[in-house]
């Protein structure tokens, strides 16, 4: 079309608009995701054209005499999530909008809605608006929010989450459908996820996450992000944070649109964060400083195959406290006894000194999905990642600039997966994965190991099969799995030599679950399962000093695999938006549970003496609950209580499990209320947190007592201000308000020092 | 599709073992701590604390020092790394970075005091001389320690109190004494 006739052509487009007096109409209903119920008074409203209307009390609502025929429309409600949505308008378009009212009881299978993910899995997930508000933080800390979620911490900068009181090894952190691949051993290894990549992430709890890699003994993290939306207009958002405890700066970029070629989403974000503060004094040297950046590209090849690019890459240098950098027992016992700890310097500083860590981590992920009949999918999927870690500590000579741990990990992931609906209510999935595992020590340490080089080989195969009954829905899984271990260790006698030894597992997992929906809105979702993880390197052959620790570990390599049974069950009910709850017992017996047992003797060395830890095994048993109560007496007044409760216990020397979570209650009470002006979606949230103190444990089983019992204020203010078509939100979050002094059971800095104190989030975020 | 299948069955046959991992040179392990007071009458102890292989593996070798009573000894320390080859002398590391660190001398029932004789660039003692003056006749232990990183401006700690010093401990072996 030449430029002149583009021009008629618009010319008599225009003309013939006029002639039709606007002929374009929405209309419909707005409901709450998870119960059904209307929205009563929510707001829809046209940019283009800024046409908008409230719903009436059921939630209809209706605009005519739209000139534009495409147009991006806005649902927002208070409290709720708002959603964007482009639509290409037909004359009567009738459109129905969801939107997640009750964002703190969304389950997967309602965020990802179509009914051939419906699954009996127990999970738990938090959406964009909660990963954004809390973006200064890191991931673990993000997803505590969530019931039966905890962390582990290293100081206020590196945090691993603990599911159902279990961690690390345990645990599979899947980004984008890839086991994230790393140092997942080390207490202070956190996963190297940037949550500004993520549009959700949610919790798996129960253990018939069959279809994933990783360990998934102890529950499984997803971090995803949606789609990119066939829609042609750039879109984006900005965020920016400030932290006054740490003097933080988060700033985060994210665009996207659906390009001639493709469409595709960039994202960015840089942190950096000075020394925090508790009540009293600075933590000396627990700065961070992060840089990230990811990249999707979403392509439909032909009428069958769509394909997806991910890229991600995460580096950052953290800080760890000063104080806590000792040498022997003696040291440890001296650092317990002191009020505020040694190299506590009396001003702020973003500096980084040793020790420190610098981590890197780079992911690419390449994903073929073919519908090969209406009932038949195919997808294959590479990951690959690459991820470096090196450690420094304070070093005689100029050695400090030299690490003492300096690991390269590479890992490919093959995945090809069958989705096939046998009926209409049956679908078998089957797959088959390898993962190639690469970790090398980088010679520059000057230092033997602490853990071996190695080469691992898993294969697996699975299949999944879900069958839909009227109200039931029941799902089977089985997954078999071989890991070769290939390592070369470095012998601890001297003259040192390379001795190699080869290992073979071959284990698996099966698991069955039912979800019951009840006509009175109760949902009912058990599964039972059993799954078994083969030792991890670090348990087999890890021998050496864990610095913050104090205390030297060795491993043991004639473990055996752990062997799972879990059962839980949950039950969800809603008396229409009034009540909401969701309770979620469970019970898991691990048979040869892998875990740190303290030898009678110390280790006696040059620098002294030193308690000494052995990988040993024993039969475990974990008993837990976790539980949500809702109550919205008005539409504009919330009352969330969340529990979290786990109890731990050794089987075999009839003696509590160590780095169990203690008993964690919140209550928070939300109110919406009106616009303001230009101000919309006000909300005021008061949060009380009480964390008990963890009393199941002996007093033989830890260096000192664990610490008391704690209850936070937090405070929380958000709005939205509308200005023509763009948005800015901004929030402001105050964390333990009352300043308390406190040590968390879970952070391994307690012994040397207090928690963080009181901190101010502001948060801002424009989305265009 | 058959060659994408046949591409992928291949994956899964490949194994392959890890190269050799490099071996590093633990120019920074302190294997020996020799502790050599000499009397005016040039007699000589030697008290030795030896790891060859570092932490774990074998125990570590200790002996006993057995000093006269009422004498005056002056001591020197020597740190060696005998786990390589030429053994390494790690004692003039501690001397270079002298206001770095500091040993730190307690003695527990048996008669005797240490007292610092040397100066680092802040004119604060380090340790690796030292002056030992025995009393009466009596047993006991002597515990040496490496402070690397301590407040040396701390309370008490130019005179060899420890308490305040803080700092990582790079050595800290003790010795039986018996004086007689």
């Amino acid at each position: 079309m030449s430029l002149f006739n583009k021009f008629l052509f618009l010319f008599f487009l225009s003309g013939n608009l006029i002639a039709q007096n606007c002929p374009y109409s929405i209309s419909g209903t707005i409901t709450d995701e998870l119960t059904g119920s209307p929205l009563a008074f929510a707001g829809i409203y046209l940019e283009e054209t800024q046409q908008g209307v409230l719903a009436d009390d059921a939630g209809n609502y209706k605009i005519q005499d739209i000139c534009q025929k495409e147009v991006h429309v806005r649902v927002t409600h208070a409290s709720c999530e708002p959603e964007r949505f482009f639509i290409d308008l037909q004359e009567n378009e009738v459109k129905n909008f969801l939107l997640h009212h009750h964002a703190e009881l969304l389950n997967e299978v309602q965020v990802h809605g179509s009914s051939n993910e419906k699954s009996t899995q127990v999970s738990s997930s938090l959406g964009k608006v909660e990963i954004v508000r809390n973006g200064n933080q890191n991931l673990a800390d993000i997803l505590s929010e969530l019931t039966g979620v905890s962390t582990l911490k290293n100081g206020s900068g590196i945090s691993k989450p603990v599911i159902h009181g279990l961690f690390g090894n345990r645990i599979s952190i899947l980004n984008n459908g890839i086991a994230q691949s790393g140092q997942q051993w080390g207490s202070d290894h956190a996963p190297e996820i940037d949550a500004f990549s993520a549009d959700h992430l949610s919790v798996i709890k129960g253990v018939n996450a069959l279809a994933y890699a990783g360990s998934t003994l102890g529950g499984v993290v997803m971090v995803e992000g949606s789609p990119v939306e066939d829609e042609p207009h750039l879109h984006g958002s900005v965020n920016y944070l400030y932290n006054s405890n740490g003097r933080g700066n988060t700033l985060n970029a994210k665009v996207e649109k659906a390009g001639k070629w493709f469409r595709w989403r960039m994202n960015g974000t840089v942190k950096m964060q000075g020394d925090s503060k508790t009540p009293t004094y600075f933590l000396t040297n627990t700065g961070r400083k992060e840089a990230n950046f990811s990249f999707r590209a979403d392509k439909k090849l032909n009428d069958k195959w769509s394909s997806t690019l991910n890229y991600a890459t995460f580096n950052t240098e953290i800080g760890i406290l000063k104080g806590s950098q000792i040498g022997n027992l003696t040291d440890l016992e001296t650092a317990f006894n002191r009020e505020i700890p040694f190299f506590t310097e009396t001003g702020f500083s973003y500096s980084i000194d040793v020790p420190k860590q610098r981590v890197s981590h780079n992911l690419l992920k390449l994903e073929l999905n073919g519908v090969l009949s209406p009932t038949q999918t195919l997808r294959f999927v590479y990951g690959g990642q690459l991820n470096n870690r090196r450690e420094f500590d304070a070093r005689r000579g100029d050695r400090s600039e030299k690490p003492v741990l300096s690991l390269n990990q590479w890992s490919h992931f093959f995945e090809g997966k069958y989705i096939n609906d046998l009926s209409e209510n049956k679908t078998l999935i089957t797959g088959i994965q390898q993962t190639i595992t690469d970790n090398a020590n980088i010679p520059e340490t000057g230092i033997s190991p602490l853990i071996p080089d190695y080469l691992a080989y898993q294969t697996s195969l699975f299949g999944i099969l879900n069958v839909k009954n009227n109200r039931w829905f029941h799902e089977f899984g089985f997954r078999a799995e071989n890991k070769q271990l290939n390592v070369a260790q470095i012998t601890r006698t001297v003259p040192r030599t390379i001795k190699r030894i080869n290992q073979n597992f071959t284990f698996f997992s099966v698991s069955a679950g039912s979800q019951l929906t009840l006509p009175n809105h109760l949902i009912l979702n058990g599964n039972v399962g059993l799954a078994m993880r083969p030792p991890e390197v670090n348990e087999l052959y890890s021998f050496g000093l864990h610095q913050g620790v104090s205390s030297i570990e060795e491993g043991n390599a004639d473990l055996k695999p752990e062997k799972s049974i879990k059962a839980l069950i949950t039950a969800n009910y809603h008396k229409d938006d009034f009540l909401l709850f969701e309770i979620t017992p469970y019970a898991q017996l691990i048979d040869n549970f892998i875990y740190l047992q303290p030898q009678r003797e110390f280790l006696l060395t040059i620098r002294g003496a030193f308690p000494y830890f052995r990988f040993e095994q024993a039969d475990a048993l974990l008993l837990g609950i976790d539980a949500l109560v809702s109550i919205e007496p008005t539409d504009k007044i919330k009352l969330i209580n969340k529990l979290t409760f786990v109890h731990g216990k050794n089987l075999t020397d009839d003696v509590p499990l160590i780095n169990i979570p203690p008993l964690n209650f919140s209550s928070a009470l939300q109110v919406s209320f009106k616009n303001i002006g230009v101000a919309k979606n006000n909300t005021i949230e008061v949060e009380v947190s009480h964390t008990a103190q963890q009393s199941n444990l002996l007093a033989s089983q830890d260096f000192v007592l664990s610490p008391d019992a704690y209850t936070l204020l937090n405070l929380r203010f958000d709005t939205t201000i509308e200005i023509k078509k763009y948005y800015i939100s901004f929030g402001l979050k105050a964390a333990n308000l009352l300043n308390i002094s406190y040590r968390d059971y879970l952070n391994r800095l307690r012994y040397f020092a207090d928690d963080t104190g009181r901190n101010f989030t502001l948060s801002s975020r424009f989305t265009f | 599709m058959k060659n994408y299948l046949v591409a992928f069955a291949f994956l899964f046959l490949i194994s392959c073992e890890k190269d050799d991992p490099v071996i590093e040179n633990e120019e920074e392990l302190i294997t020996t701590l020799t502790y050599k007071l000499t009397a005016s009458d040039g007699t000589i102890v030697e008290g030795k604390f030896q790891d060859l292989d570092g932490d774990g593996g074998n125990a570590p070798t200790v002996n006993s020092m057995v000093l006269k009573p009422n004498t005056t000894y002056s001591g020197s320390i020597t740190l060696l790394n005998e786990s390589v080859s030429p053994i390494e002398n790690i004692t003039t590391e501690v001397e270079e970075e002298g206001n770095e660190h500091q040993f730190f001398f307690e003695t527990t029932q048996a008669n005797m005091t240490v007292s610092y004789d040397d100066a680092d660039v802040n004119n604060l003692p380090v340790g690796l001389e030292t002056k030992v003056v025995t009393g009466a006749a009596s047993s006991g232990k002597l515990s040496i320690t490496l402070k690397h990183e301590p407040n040396k401006s701390a309370m008490g700690v130019a005179d060899g109190n420890i308490a305040n010093a803080g700092g990582e401990t790079d050595i800290n072996v003790v010795f039986d004494v018996i004086i007689q």
